[in-house]
């Protein structure tokens, strides 16, 4: 029977790998694969768990207090849930050393998505030109992943920028403030089109509004970011454990994939991992290994295994990532209002910004203040903490964040590389360097983003932007890109290395371009498609 | 050790919220305390221990002497501690739905009381900017003191 052996278990890994056993492959998942608590109180919202939870300190801030955010923090404006730290607990078998780039990785169950927001925003025809396939080729894969995951979202004025597909559901229920927006929208988009070629609609989100198998709909408990209790926002754990119950499928966790071998003719045959805990060695025979552990370890395995292959490994220039800047708002109509805790946290609305080049489109991400910690915001205003409070009181409902993306290209000065110690041990070196135009191609949409604020009835604070490092929007990409001309250390449109035969990239390595888009959905619908195309 | 950090947390509680922060929250500022949570890194100053010691002799002096953290040194042990309280009242109830309570007035009104929060403010810190001279004084003097201090309470 055909087997493949594919490394990690995040967005990328599972739906290679639920296609490749929907074609009839035996499939063998090796994953470092940490695991995530129980939920705790799983009916109750969040304003309950104040009220019910027995030490809510420990839930929402931590045995050590390390979700407590104290003044001087990097400026994010939320802490993340302790219980979700095993999702970034650094490996140290992976060390990685950086220069103007901010690199996370994470080795749980299910990767980086069991942590993400679910915004999932397919890619135009316009911004895929620098793929090696038609757009139309790529699109049918957004409507596979849409069944599988649940997609909710609307058709509507983002549709240009944000194209329909199949098994789109309707968006879920708008809270207030988003409501107010939309409506305001309504009232002065002619103005915003024509202006500023900017235009808002309903957000693309990852979450179920229906009941499906073990999974129940959201019922607006806004606990997305501790988590959702109820499964209703997708992560990628949830197809692990369906994959699990496949007699075709071998999970293989607590392990660590260290290279590959190759033979004289430069096939892969077989993959080396390590038990994460206790070291000891295991070996995976195949002609087909997938590589699906995140750009930044798959190109540390793939220049691991050159080294071991060849005596050298090369730099993969290219690395790219979404610019993210933050630009919080306060909508004016909103103040006073009492804020609606118990609805979906993450973003309802989205915002795009048209650009000459399609593949310059901006993306924002627009997030209402419900229920949150508020502390990190409350320290951020220009009062002592009483006064503050009261400040945030009145403000909360009507505070918001638009997260800007921008788009990446693959240029030179972008790199991984390995770093090797005279134990032969390896280090990944990431170089990351803003392209030349980045803050004047900023400066244009951040005046843009603020210009429509105010015209949907919204002042964004002066001061308070905040220009996220390169890393932290987590969207990795592009350092072994999919061309159709063959070279080496590229792959074929499918996938496959150019430099060891029978070794397939399933995640953002392969990517020639990135739109400012959040990749995930893209990332999926790749790997769905990479399945069908060779397997 | 603990009697000063109790009575800290009642005032800084009183303060924040206007009610003794209870015996849970009590328990939890004291845990923080004792996980090292709130020490800024390098340890806090002379002058900053002063601060806390002054601030705890009540909810005045709290609001005070935050202001002037507020602009002077927002990094401060006072601050860390101050924001660690509003931490452990949000995430509690019934602080918690105080907190996510709108105060109620009009819109006239909340901007008029903006306006005089903000008067209020810069009077606070100019007052005790002066006020603090010469304690910065006393402690700049004092053997070497400007220095951080790591360490417990
Ligand atoms: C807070 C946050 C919010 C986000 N929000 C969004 C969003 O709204 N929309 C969006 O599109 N994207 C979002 N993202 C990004 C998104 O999560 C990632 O792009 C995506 O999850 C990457 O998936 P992946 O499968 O390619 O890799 P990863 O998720 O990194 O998965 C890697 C897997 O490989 C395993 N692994 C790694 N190395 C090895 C090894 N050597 N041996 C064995 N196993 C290994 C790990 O255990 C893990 O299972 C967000 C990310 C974060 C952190
Ligand atoms: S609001 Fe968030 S946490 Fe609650 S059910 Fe919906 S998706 Fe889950």
């Amino acid at each position: 029977m055909k087997h493949v052996v594919v490394v990690g278990s995040g967005a990328s890994g599972v739906h290679f790998a639920q296609s490749a056993l929907e074609r009839g492959w035996r499939v063998t998942l090796v994953d470092v694969g940490r695991t995530a608590p129980a939920p705790v109180l799983p009916d109750a919202s969040f304003a309950r768990l104040r009220h019910e939870h027995d030490d809510p300190a420990g839930y929402f801030l931590g045995r050590s207090f390390e979700g407590a955010l104290f003044p001087g923090n990097k400026g994010e404006y939320y802490g993340f849930p302790p219980h979700k730290g095993y999702i970034f607990a650094p490996l140290e078998k992976l060390a990685v050393r950086s220069r103007g780039f901010d690199p996370l990785l994470s080795f749980a169950r299910g990767g980086l998505g069991e942590a993400w927001t679910g915004g999932s925003f397919p890619f135009t025809a316009g911004e895929m030109v620098d793929f090696p396939f038609e757009h139309g080729e790529f699109a049918p894969y957004y409507g596979k992943v849409a069944e599988r995951i649940g997609i909710s979202g609307a058709v509507d004025d983002l549709a240009p920028y944000l194209p329909g597909h199949a098994h789109l559901a309707p968006g879920l229920r708008l809270d207030e403030h988003s409501e107010a927006l939309l409506a305001s929208y309504e009232r002065s988009k002619t103005r915003l089109n024509r202006d500023l070629k900017c235009f808002v609609g309903r957000s693309r989100s990852a979450v179920r509004g229906d009941d499906r198998g073990e999974r129940k709909g959201c019922t607006y408990l806004g606990r997305c970011l501790w988590s959702c209790p109820r499964e209703a926002l997708y992560t990628p754990s949830i197809t692990l454990r369906e994959l699990q119950r496949h007699e075709r499928f071998t999970y293989v966790p607590d392990h660590f994939a260290t290279r590959v071998e190759a033979d004289g003719a430069n096939r892969v045959r077989r993959l080396h991992a390590e038990h994460v805990a206790t070291g000891a060695k295991r070996a995976f025979d195949s002609e087909r290994i997938v590589f699906a552990a995140g750009t930044l370890a798959s190109s540390k395995l793939f220049l691991d295994s050159l080294r071991a292959h060849g005596g050298v490994a090369p730099t993969l220039s290219g690395l790219m990532d979404n610019r993210q800047v933050l630009v919080p708002f306060v909508n004016l109509a909103m103040l006073r209002k009492r804020v609606e805790l118990d609805s979906y946290q993450y973003h309802q609305l989205a915002l795009g910004l048209a650009r000459s080049d399609a593949r310059h489109y901006v993306h924002g991400l627009i997030t209402t203040l419900k229920s949150a910690l508020i502390h990190p915001i409350v320290q951020s205003v220009p009062f002592d903490l009483r006064s503050a409070l009261w400040v945030f009181r009145n403000a909360h409902a009507a505070l918001g964040l638009v997260n800007v993306n921008f788009h990446d290209e693959r240029r030179g000065e972008c790199s991984l590389a390995l770093e090797v110690a005279a134990d032969g041990s390896s280090k990944l070196l990431v170089h990351y360097e803003p392209s030349r135009d980045e803050p004047a191609r900023m400066k244009a949409a951040l005046g843009d983003v603020k210009r429509a604020l105010r015209m949907l009835g919204c002042v964004a604070p002066p001061g308070m932007t905040h220009v996220r490092p390169m890393g932290a929007s987590v969207h990795y990409a592009g350092a072994l890109p999919m061309r159709r001309e063959s070279a080496p250390l590229t792959t074929s449109p499918a996938g496959e290395s150019r430099d060891l035969a029978g070794l397939f990239f399933v995640d953002g390595s392969t990517f020639p371009f990135l739109p400012a888009k959040n990749l995930t959905f893209s990332l999926m619908a790749n790997a769905a498609r990479i399945a069908d195309a060779a397997f | 050790m603990a009697e000063p950090l109790e009575r800290e947390c009642e005032v800084f509680g009183r303060y924040l919220c206007g009610a003794p922060p209870g015996d849970y929250v009590r328990a939890q500022y004291l845990a923080a305390h004792a996980a090292g949570a709130v020490e800024p890194a390098g340890g806090a100053t002379r002058f900053e221990r002063t601060v806390v010691a002054l601030a705890r002799s009540g909810p005045v002096a709290a609001r005070a002497l935050d202001a002037h953290a507020r602009v002077f040194a927002n990094g401060s042990l006072l601050r860390r501690k101050l924001v660690l309280m509003l931490a452990l009242l949000e995430v509690r109830a019934p602080h918690a739905e105080a907190i996510d309570t709108p105060t109620g007035s009009s819109t006239l009104a909340m901007f008029a009381a903006l306006v005089w929060l903000g008067l209020r403010f810069a009077f606070t810190v100019f007052v005790t900017a002066l006020a603090l001279l010469p304690v910065r004084l006393y402690c700049a003097l004092g053997a070497g003191n400007e220095g951080r201090i790591g360490g417990a309470e």
